[in-house]
């Protein structure tokens, strides 16, 4: 009886008040609360990063490498849970090529298996080789590289000659100088670069250790100063921050711009379809270290809990608040309950690759021509995600956030522009 | 490529209510646009295969014409992305451009070496990489310097006809889910089907139009375009065939049908977007540049770009009036990646 009469009460009370109880104001404030916690987190991982990468350059062990591997692991939890942040932030989309960039013809960097091929019609820079070059030309230009230093990697070589694939900076140029190339094909098993190859001396292997050490600080010093950087566009008065606070509607419909293009065309598509249809180890997303599973699943993560409006920071505390789940469970429950558990679905399926992938089923095998198995993880992912995506597509029509026109529109182009 | 926005939006009332009756206007694109375009891309890469086994040789003029004819109602389907495409990666299967990374190439040289026995059975050859079927990578077997002449002949025969079968099973398999229970289900939205409403089997369609267009303006056009310092020819679709500007042609033709027929009987928007369709298919037509390789020239790339402005300005016309008209927006699409 006292159920029954309580939700009596709720019910006058909502046809009393038409106001939604969650304040647009309030989810959008959850969602750069989490985006700083997010950013925040990828750089005190990011941080220890750095200082694993140091102790290897001052003290080249094979368990320093293995500290350092064991660091940038770390680090990549927090970051791809950030991802869903692209896409919809300008501030987001127009900086993420430093510090994520993929795929990477990685003979830009350093040293090659013979196997990796030379310079492509797409790219002549392929083989370049930074590490074992002081000198070289580049589109007409001579270039001095005898100090490797950030502003070469980011100013010079980084998309060199306007090439996307000329990756010289950000995680995975970083997880290239930790692994080196897996050459295991579809076959078990990750990069295997020797602690050797920075090495001091007579036991220096595959030349130039030290430039090698340069390059690897400079890429991680640089990704620490990218994360500082963003995590400022997050605080008061941080252009990120005001960009999704400024105006409401727009700031919802960044939310759900983010979800639903992460999930469907580069998630779903660009990461796992297309190198399960092409059976291409190259295509993994974190092709040197073999963290791929660990990848899509913390991807799909930040989804689920930027919908949700929870995050668990990397020290175990729950940051959340009112979120957009709640706002779409008044607007439509059932849409909510759909949303929620197409959600979770994916989470169950991308858990399903990473259990297999932990359990020694690496995501490689898993690609590989005639892999049963393997294809049905991966589409099982695939699948989630697309099918989110429709959901999203609803909940952004019973948001009534369809109505509102800002593509090329001043506000996201140049979040300054509405003070203009 | 990053691309910021994803959802295009309606900003007037849909003129387009749930009715209960099934929608005239998706019925007539079933009708008239999807699913003639389909039979015939099933009847012509039927054809294909039936020419491969006739004479593999890549040289051989019987086989080229085949395959134009079925690359073409491919071209003029490439924008019906949803539902029998989708499944089981046909479309990818088919058609796996752009290819940045140069796997096609790649994975055709290893199957000719390595003699691979995969493309012994019809069944083993769909397990093959998307990089070495469908028709880009015919297109590298018939007319590619290295790749037409790689290898033992007989294996390369083979290959060729290997292909061209698997491209006529997998545009049969389209065409007869299509036939089968598909169009019933863009017909008849449910609660509890693939479309839940008029709105969403509208929005599917106006999705096609909008991703195509896009597709043939960033990726038909843009890629060759590159930037003005740094213009990339060999980046044109399919430019060892001559087939570049043919298939910016063939999409946008086909695009215009299909847009008319969800325009409805507004006659003024009619009108607007037939005139901005023609003028692009004129400039087009004047080009005289069948691989885009004036790309590199500055007075022909000037006309290029002003195709592919030309080609943005129907994309306007698309998202800022017909989404509006119709009530639906543009939602998100397969290449919203970076």
């Amino acid at each position: 009886m006292t159920r029954m009469a309580f939700l009596t009460t709720v019910a006058a009370l909502a046809l009393a008040t038409p106001a939604l109880a969650v304040e647009k104001s309030e989810v959008l404030n959850t969602y750069v609360t989490i985006a700083q916690a997010k950013y925040q987190d990828s750089l005190i991982t990011a941080q220890r990063l750095q200082t694993a990468v140091n102790a290897l350059l001052d003290a080249p062990s094979a368990e320093n490498l293995t500290a350092a591997r064991a660091a940038w692991l770390e680090a990549r939890v927090p970051y791809q849970q950030t991802e869903v942040y692209r896409f919809g932030n300008a501030v987001v989309d127009d900086w993420e090529g430093k510090v994520n960039a993929w795929p990477l013809d990685e003979g830009l960097i350093d040293y090659v298996d013979a196997s990796y091929g030379g310079a492509s019609d797409e790219n002549e820079f392929a083989v370049l080789n930074v590490v074992a070059s002081p000198k070289f030309t580049l589109s007409g230009k001579e270039i001095d590289a005898t100090a490797i230093t950030p502003e070469l990697l980011s100013e010079t070589l980084h998309e060199a000659d306007g090439i996307e694939s000329n990756v010289a900076t950000g995680y995975h140029a970083i997880e290239f100088m930790l692994w080196g190339q897996d050459l295991n094909g579809n076959d078990h098993g990750a990069g295997d670069r020797p602690w050797t190859d920075y090495a001091t001396g007579d036991d220096c292997t595959n030349g130039n250790c030290d430039r090698r050490g340069e390059y690897l600080k400079a890429a991680t010093d640089l990704l620490v100063s990218d994360l500082e950087w963003m995590v400022a566009q997050w605080a008061d008065g941080g252009a990120a921050r005001t960009g999704v606070l400024d105006d409401e509607n727009a700031g919802l419909a960044a939310i759900l711009t983010g979800m639903g293009s992460l999930s469907y065309g580069e998630q779903a598509g660009e990461r796992m379809r297309l190198g399960l249809m092409l059976n291409d180890p190259e295509e993994e997303h974190d092709c040197f270290s073999d963290n791929t599973h660990n990848s899509h699943y913390y991807d799909g993560l930040g989804v689920q809990n930027v919908y949700l409006g929870e995050y668990v920071r990397v020290d175990g505390t729950l940051v959340s608040g009112p979120s957009l789940s709640d706002m779409v469970a008044e607007a439509d429950a059932n849409l909510d309950a759909e949303m929620q558990g197409k959600l979770s679905t994916t989470m169950m399926a991308l858990g399903r690759i990473k259990t297999a992938a932990e359990a020694g089923f690496s995501y490689d095998q898993m690609l590989e021509r005639g892999n049963e198995a393997g294809e049905a993880l991966v589409m099982g992912g695939v699948n989630g995600l697309i099918d989110q995506t429709r959901s999203i597509e609803r909940v952004v029509k019973a948001l009534g956030l369809d109505q509102i026109a800002f593509e090329g529109s001043d506000s996201l182009d140049d979040p300054n522009a509405v003070f203009q | 490529m990053r691309r910021i926005l994803l959802i295009a939006f309606a900003v007037a009332a849909p003129c387009i209510t749930a009715a209960q009756a099934a929608d005239p206007v998706v019925a007539k694109i079933i009708d008239t646009h999807i699913l003639p375009r389909f039979e015939t891309l099933a009847q012509s890469s039927g054809q294909l295969a039936d020419a491969a086994a006739t004479d593999c040789t890549p040289k051989s003029e019987t086989l080229r014409a085949a395959y134009g004819r079925a690359f073409d109602a491919w071209v003029a389907v490439s924008h019906l992305r949803f539902g029998p495409t989708e499944t089981n990666d046909r479309a990818f299967a088919l058609a796996f451009w752009p290819d940045s990374r140069g796997v096609t190439p790649r994975t055709l040289a290893s199957l000719i070496t390595d003699q691979d026995p995969v493309i012994a059975t019809p069944q083993e050859f769909s397990q093959v990489s998307i990089a070495g079927r469908g028709f880009y990578a015919m297109e590298f077997l018939l007319y590619d310097d290295t790749i037409s002449t790689a290898g033992d002949a007989a294996y390369h025969c083979a290959l060729v006809q290997a292909v061209a079968t698997d491209i006529a099973a997998t545009s049969a398999e389209i065409l007869a889910d299509w036939q089968g229970d598909y169009a019933a289900r863009l017909l008849n939205p449910s609660p509890n089907g693939t479309y839940r409403s008029q709105e969403e089997t509208v929005q599917e369609l106006f999705k096609a139009l909008t991703t195509g267009l896009e597709f043939t303006s960033d990726t038909r056009l843009g890629r060759p375009l590159g930037s003005f310092d740094k213009p990339r020819p060999t980046r044109a679709e399919v430019w060892r065939s001559g087939r570049s500007v043919r298939h910016v042609k063939i999409s946008l033709e086909s695009l215009e049908n299909l847009m008319l027929l969800l325009v409805g009987d507004n006659a003024d928007l009619a009108a607007r977007s037939k005139h901005a369709f023609e003028t692009t298919l004129s400039k087009l037509g004047i080009l005289n540049d069948p691989v885009f390789a004036g790309v590199t020239d500055p007075q022909t790339r000037l006309k290029i770009e002003v195709v592919q402005q030309s080609v943005d300005a129907i994309r306007d016309i698309a998202r800022q009036e017909l989404g509006p008209e119709l009530g639906v927006a543009a939602g998100f699409n397969a290449l919203d990646g970076d």
